[in-house]
């Protein structure tokens, strides 16, 4: 099986996200960047089937220089090679043109399965793998919590959650893009021997002359969506104290909750 | 949020902006290593700590291990942590490529187990000691021991212990009284009792390699006379499969702290049937264990850190969260109550925690760097590494041993009636940090390990090495207007402990060995406050040039902590010194007169 995962480096979870100033992003000064939580389960399930079924596991990574450090990751958990979409032209991406960079990264490959994780933590935009199916005119399962692939290869049957913590169950062929929910696996954690060999595994670097597309086509230029601003929920207000006998806050409580709250 | 208990920040500080760890990548031993490399360690750490070690700080506390039907009982979790750090391979990572190590720089290795001690120390003990063990057997055993235990050990499936400590036999090791007796088989029959050893029974291993210090029968008394044995708990049968080895737990022991790993008590030899196989030469048993003895008594000084990290961590954040009282300068009980941080008591206890936490490890990680060092280097360089290594090696243990406890101590303090109570993890760190003063060498033997010993070991030759390298920081302070101050009160501390010890050493060359030796630990205490001192000026440099160009508010945040936590320690802790350097010049033999019977009623 030739396994593809696609993965995006992400600010660690723990990162204190402060706007800039111009409500234009984040300020990005001091932040740990880290491989999208999601994408270790798609990198687990793909070294899983590897395991399994033989054949190679790659790592495609559309992001700035820095990438590399979550790639180099993948590839101590076992990964066998990277591809890194690295140009300044792919900068300011949105879905769209991240999905389209990606599939020129990815059509020329050799491919039976794409994994990656069901949204990106830092957008939340959970797109990209749809728009990447759509380009590269494949299959894709959403929220995946359960993955068999059968024997041939040719097809998988996959669990996806839904509504109200039930599952539905969905036979797919194959190639199509998994899109992993926590739950499918527990990520392994890299190895040291796995980190000393990650150095020599190749890392594929493509700029936009590579991939073939045109700096209209990705990065914000080919952006259909366009971030007018960037701002922090207003603060709640604080809550209140009533005071009074029981029979009394039952009144008050009914009369805000039809005034203020108007929720009955 | 997580909760935190280390700072990653300040593990990369130490290592990259103090000790310079890149730098070893240019010898031959290390150069397949990069700062690549090694952010991969320290983030794999930073996960397993987080993921798989934290969540049973509290669980192996309250469920401690059970001596049941002669076996013991460990969580599930011990079996799964020693296969993820054997199949990360993070038990040998220390050891060279051909025993299937990855020749990790100590530095880098100190701070991926800093990470695991922090997050649950208990936990940590079990791989780590492994390691040691192990390294015990590669250092000295012949390629037949290596290869019949060094791999399962490494992969995790075999515990390693450490067993010298016997009921008569603690503290003095001269009078190890467990035998053995040569056969023609090649191995020996060991017969005896040993206490207090660590994890040498449990469930969460197939078989334990003790590495064990016993006498060949007719050896000579004394140290003289010790070799050390590999003694399995199970042997390998005609058959191949493991066997009894007559070797028998009869029980483990109830502890304040330190309660998620067994300490057992072991019988052996009772049928007459407990093989040992000898590790290197006969007699040298307690030199061999020494040397490793170094290393394992730096990591408990690195583990005293570690809990107290975790304690200062557990406190900072009650203290911001707390809200108690009002500034002196506002009483106003109209007015809301403050956040505790903002009172300037509960800022000493802070920097008090810090000073001690991050003072400790930065003399910890300068220790490590001896140790990398004096693997790479030949001549006259190695020898000063190892020099100031064995000199170190007494405070490194003993102050974060003895000064993390009472950092706890101030972390308890900080929750006020809370950090009693098991709700905080704070009481349960205080436990378990009270192990760190006790094992490896209690701390009256490492003051006289220093003084006796260290100090004055080749004509005094390691501590004239370690003079100059405060020079060399004194100097480099110096150059920096605003550690000036700094700079000169280090100068007058090492007057003043040279000053000590001409007088101490002064009393040992008149024969007067009983007053020469009677406060050596007071002689630890006050060597220990100047080291930390120190590092907190080494550390003050780097601050001060690194705040010159950062203009990152996190990064100056950082930095500017730093100096501040360097004032406090030079303002608070170090002037302790005067009133020992006074009691210690005294020499008056109040305590060797002091009699037995004058103690009663
Ligand atoms: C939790 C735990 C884990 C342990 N793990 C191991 C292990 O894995 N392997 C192992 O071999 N041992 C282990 N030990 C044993 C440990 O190393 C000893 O407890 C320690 O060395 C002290 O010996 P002791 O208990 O016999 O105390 P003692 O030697 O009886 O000391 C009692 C007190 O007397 C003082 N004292 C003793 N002799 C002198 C002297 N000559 N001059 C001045 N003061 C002196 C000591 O400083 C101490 O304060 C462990 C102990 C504990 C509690
Ligand atoms: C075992 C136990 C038994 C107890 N028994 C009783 C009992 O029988 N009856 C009873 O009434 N109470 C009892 N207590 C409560 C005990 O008296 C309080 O815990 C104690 O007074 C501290 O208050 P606190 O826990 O709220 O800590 P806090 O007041 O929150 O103090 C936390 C930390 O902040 C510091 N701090 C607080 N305010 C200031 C300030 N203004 N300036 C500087 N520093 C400040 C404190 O010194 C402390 O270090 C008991 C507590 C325990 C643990």
């Amino acid at each position: 099986m030739d396994i593809l995962v696609c993965m995006k480096q992400v600010p660690d979870t723990e990162t204190k996200i402060v706007i800039n100033p111009e409500g234009t992003g984040i300020v990005t000064d001091g932040i740990k960047y880290v491989m999208n939580p999601y994408d270790e389960f798609a990198v687990e399930e793909a070294l899983k089937i590897k395991e399994k079924m033989g054949g190679t596991v790659t790592i495609v990574s559309m992001g700035p220089q820095r990438a590399t450090e979550a790639i180099r990751t993948a590839l101590a958990m076992g990964a066998d090679k990277g591809v890194h979409l690295c140009d300044d032209a792919f900068e300011g991406a949105d879905s769209y043109s991240t999905a389209k960079a990606l599939a020129a990264a990815i059509k020329p490959l050799s491919y039976d399965i794409i994994l990656g994780g069901k949204q990106a933590v830092d957008h939340d935009n959970a797109q990209v793998y749809a728009a990447l199916a759509e380009l590269l005119d494949i299959s894709h399962v959403s929220i995946v919590t359960q993955l068999d692939v059968a024997e041939d290869g040719k097809s998988a049957v996959a669990q996806r959650e839904v509504e109200g913590g039930a599952r539905e169950v969905i036979e797919v062929s194959l190639p199509a893009f998994i899109a992993c929910q926590k739950g499918l696996n527990e990520p392994r954690y890299a190895s040291l021997p796995g980190i000393m060999k990650a150095k020599k595994k190749p890392i594929d670097v493509i700029d936009l002359a590579k991939s073939g597309l045109s700096a209209d086509e990705v990065g914000e230029k080919g952006a259909k969506l366009k971030i007018r601003k960037f701002f922090l929920p207003p603060e709640r207000e604080a809550g209140k104290i009533l005071e009074g006998e029981p029979e009394e806050l039952a009144t008050q409580l009914v009369k805000l909750l039809r005034e203020e709250a108007k929720a009955i | 949020m997580a909760e935190k208990f280390v700072s990653m920040r300040n593990l990369r500080f130490l290592l990259y902006e103090i000790f310079d760890v890149e730098s070893l990548t240019r010898y031959p031993y290390f150069q397949d290593h990069s700062r690549e490399i090694f952010e991969m360690v320290l983030d794999t750490g930073e996960k397993m700590g987080r993921d798989l070690l934290h969540p049973y700080f509290a669980e192996m506390d309250r469920n401690p291990p059970e001596f049941v039907d002669g076996k013991v009982k460990v969580l599930p979790m011990v079996r799964t942590l020693m296969k993820e750090c054997g199949e990360g391979g993070w038990i040998g990572a220390h050891a060279s490529y051909e025993r299937g190590g990855q020749q990790m720089p100590t530095l880098v290795l100190n701070a991926f187990r800093f990470i695991f001690c922090a997050a649950n120390y208990s936990a940590s003990v079990y791989p780590f000691l492994t390691g040691g063990a192990a390294q015990l057997i590669e250092s000295f055993g012949s390629e037949d021991l290596i290869e019949t235990y060094v791999p399962r050990m490494f992969s995790g499936e075999w515990q390693g212990t450490m067993a010298l400590t016997e009921p008569q036999a603690g503290s003095s090791l001269t009078d190890l009284a467990t035998t053995a007796e040569p056969t023609d088989a090649g191995y020996y029959k060991i017969k005896g009792q040993k206490i207090f050893i660590s994890a040498a029974d449990h469930d969460g291993v197939d078989n334990v390699v003790n590495l064990l210090l016993a006498r060949i029968k007719g050896a000579p008394p004394g140290v003289k006379g010790i070799s050390m044995f590999v003694v399995p708990q199970k042997r390998i049968g005609e058959n191949g499969k493991l066997e009894g080895n007559d070797l028998l737990t009869t029980g483990i022991y109830h502890k304040l702290g330190y309660r998620g790993s067994p300490i057992t008590q072991l019988s052996l030899g009772e049928n007459d049937d407990c093989r040992g196989w000898l590790v290197g030469e006969p007699n040298k048993g307690l030199r061999y264990m020494f040397q490793l003895m170094n290393e394992a008594r730096i990591d408990v000084g690195m583990s005293a850190a570690a809990i107290a990290s975790a304690a200062y961590y557990a406190s900072l954040q009650y203290t911001q969260e707390r809200p108690q009282g009002r500034p002196v300068t506002s009483k106003d009980p109209t007015q809301p109550q403050v956040p505790i941080i903002e009172h300037a008591d509960v800022k000493r206890m802070l920097l008090f925690q810090r000073a001690v936490v991050e003072g400790s490890m930065s003399l910890i990680f300068q220790c490590a760097r001896y140790v990398d060092l004096s693997h790479v280097l030949d001549g006259e360089e190695k020898e000063r590494c190892e020099l100031l290594l064995d000199l170190l090696t007494p405070i490194a243990k003993s102050y974060p041993a003895e000064m993390g406890s009472l950092a706890v101590s101030a972390g308890l303090q900080c929750l006020g009636g809370y950090g009693y109570c098991d709700e905080f993890p704070l009481e349960q760190h205080y436990r378990d940090m009270r192990i760190h003063p006790i094992h490896e060498g209690t701390t009256g033997i490492q003051g006289m390990d220093l003084l006796g010993r260290k100090v004055v070991m080749k004509g005094g030759k390691a501590f004239m090495l370690y003079l100059q390298e405060l020079e060399k920081t004194i100097e480099a302070a110096r150059a920096l207007e605003p550690l000036k101050p700094h700079a000169d009160d280090l100068q007058r501390a090492t007057e003043t402990l040279k000053d000590v010890t001409g007088r101490l050493t002064g009393i040992a060359a008149e024969g007067k060995i009983d007053l020469f030796l009677a406060d050596a630990t007071l002689y630890l205490e006050l060597f220990g406050i100047i080291a930390i001192a120190w590092q907190w000026l080494v550390q003050a440099v780097a601050a001060r040039k690194a705040l010159d160009t950062d203009s990152i508010e996190a990064e100056r945040n950082f930095y500017t902590g730093k100096l501040y936590t360097c004032r406090y320690f030079f303002a608070y802790e170090l002037p302790k010194i005067e009133g020992l350097a006074r009691r210690l010049k005294a020499c008056d033999g109040l305590t060797v007169e002091m009699k037995e019977a004058f103690f009663e009623d």
